[in-house]
């Protein structure tokens, strides 16, 4: 684990939207997406689908699942598991946490399989 | 429908370039698009039409070539659009088109056709987007129509450069009071002087409010077979009809349904006749009004006469139709506002909307949309009317002796004139002559190339 990244305040990310965080901040292999689900709870996950090239950051964010807005392949919140066609491959989660009403960020640094 | 204030202002006018489309050795033979000398088939002078400008094939490419290629066409209400991708899915002509606000908050508008194989990338009437993705092989595009994905990227050839797919953008947005319109000619005139004095009278329905106007409930689409013209003309010239085939709706309305006052059967008013082909009539009688009781005892008509002068309130504000060329009418009083979307010679689409002033409390929005509905929604009782006729002139229009007999335009022949009190040349309100106007532009548009056959 890497040191945690202080994201943004917890108001800056509304329920149902995400925030991209740039691999040039989290150092990890590519952009983070950072998303709240539509109960309010926080997650993330690796930015760029595992179908296209697309940012989940600007996907729909519902019901514990984020969509890709390109061709619509949704993940699990929670798991990162890829739950239905085009998408196939499962996508790498990190921790978020809300600490003090700021969101921090702790990426999964393994090296990529 | 969202009416989010932040979302008010009015779009800015946008030219953009005519999207280039790369068209390699393709080239169309000469021929492809034959021009027709349709001169001879409208004669203003005398008032006379011949009816193949109904049924023809031919004649009806050569519409949306010369006739809806190079126009302003309506497109959308402005309060169609709060936030960006936010989008509305329309026709110019038999174009589809994506209208939308992008991330900059600018209306912009694109053809609703894949670059790829020609799908349309967008399938649904409204609603919120982030990229418009093609359901046939998933090419998306973003809300400023830029191509953002292509699947099997690498098995395209080195030169392909995604930066030449994105989707065709309609070059000219502008929007009077609310009310966008689009055009495909880049050197067409600004849409205010497309509308000219037009414009008075629209204020009519559209400047009543300080605060403008919203759109209210959804918008009611309907098939009508008749050609779109029979529905155009009509708003622009045709109060004639009103006591014949709208009797028994009259009838209904009026008091005790005794039927209405002589006063009203015999009614006075102007018409307006405009050279670019638009029309708009009215009685100017400051009693004559159909409009719910709770509409009327809100208005304050003395503040009206300060905004909109006299000559408006006891006119236009009173009653009235109105076509802006070609294919684009309201009734001001209704609040109706409709698109007659042609579908071949012989079949149109209707899609209406209710538009009402914005400051008006919800008992009094929700009393005016359930008049409008009454009386002109896709079921209401002058609307069923109108609808009516229109098929039932369409419907024997083919017959090959029938085709050939020229129908007449002749009311008011002589009649045009500036009164000193409506802007604009006027005629009676019982007139031919705003069809008259809307056929000579109609010829003049079609005997005369569009930009787009100046181009190799
Ligand atoms: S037709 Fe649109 S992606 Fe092929
Ligand atoms: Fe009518």
């Amino acid at each position: 684990m890497s040191p945690a990244i202080r994201v943004a305040p917890v108001e800056d990310i509304a329920e149902g939207e995400g925030l991209k965080v740039d691999r040039s901040v989290t150092g990890t292999a590519d952009h983070i997406a950072v998303l709240r689900d539509d109960d309010g709870e926080f997650y993330a996950l690796d930015d760029t689908c595992t179908h296209e090239e697309a940012s989940l950051a600007e996907g729909w964010i519902e019901n514990g699942q984020v969509e890709c807005p390109l061709h619509a392949a949704r993940f699990c919140l929670r798991t990162g598991a890829a739950l239905c066609l085009p998408a196939t491959r499962h996508i790498r989660r990190h921790q978020v946490e809300v600490r003090d009403g700021e969101i921090w960020l702790l990426p999964d640094m393994a090296p990529v399989p | 429908m969202p009416s989010d204030p932040a979302a008010r202002s009015e779009p800015e006018p946008r030219r953009s370039r005519a999207t280039v489309t790369r068209r390699g050795a393709l080239h169309r033979p000469a021929g492809l698009e034959p021009g027709i000398d349709v001169g001879g088939l409208v004669d203003t002078e005398a008032g006379l039409v011949d009816r193949a400008i109904f049924t023809d094939e031919r004649i009806y490419r050569q519409e949306l070539r010369r006739v809806f290629a190079p126009s302003w066409l309506f497109l959308a209400h402005e309060d169609q659009f709060a936030k960006p991708g936010d989008f509305f899915t329309t026709y110019m002509g038999e174009d589809p088109v994506i209208v939308t606000r992008d991330r900059t908050n600018t209306i912009r508008a694109f053809l609703n056709s894949c670059r790829h194989r020609g799908a349309r990338v967008c399938r649904a009437d409204f609603g919120t987007t982030r990229n418009f993705t093609c359901t046939y092989h998933g090419w998306s595009y973003d809300l400023a129509g830029k191509l953002v994905s292509v699947p099997n990227r690498d098995g395209y050839p080195g030169d392909f450069e995604t930066g030449q797919w994105g989707l065709v953008e309609v070059p000219g947005i502008d929007s009077y009071h609310g009310l966008i319109f689009g055009t495909w000619n880049s050197e067409a005139p600004p849409l205010r002087t497309a509308l000219g004095e037009m414009t008075w009278y629209m204020d009519a329905m559209l400047d009543r409010d300080p605060e403008g106007t919203v759109v209210v409930g959804g918008i009611h689409k309907w098939v009508l077979e008749g050609n779109w013209k029979l529905a155009a003309e009509q708003f622009a010239t045709d109060w004639y009809h009103v006591n014949m085939s709208h009797a028994s709706a009259l009838q209904l309305l009026a008091p005790k349904a005794k039927g209405p006052k002589t006063e009203i059967v015999h009614r006075t008013g102007r018409q307006y006749v405009d050279p670019r082909g638009h029309g708009a009539g009215f009685p100017v009688h400051p009693k004559n009004r159909f409009d719910a009781q709770t509409v009327h005892d809100w208005y304050d008509y003395g503040a009206l006469r300060e905004r909109l002068g006299d000559a408006r309130v006891e006119g236009p504000l009173t009653n009235g139709h109105a076509t802006v060329f070609p294919n684009f009418s309201y009734l001001p009083v209704n609040g109706s506002i409709r698109v007659w979307h042609p579908k071949g010679p012989d079949r149109m689409e209707v899609w209406a909307w209710t538009v009402l002033d914005r400051s008006m409390p919800p008992e009094v929005k929700e009393a005016q949309r359930l008049y409008n509905l009454r009386t002109f929604g896709p079921s209401g009782i002058f609307e069923q009317d109108d609808g009516e006729n229109w098929s039932e002139v369409q419907s024997i229009s083919r017959g090959f002796i029938t085709n050939r007999v020229p129908l007449n335009y002749q009311m008011g022949i002589g009649s045009e004139r500036d009164d000193g009190r409506y802007p604009g040349m006027t005629s009676e309100l019982y007139s031919d002559a705003a069809g008259r106007a809307f056929y000579a532009r109609w010829k003049e548009l079609m005997t005369t190339p569009a930009w787009h056959e100046e181009q190799p």
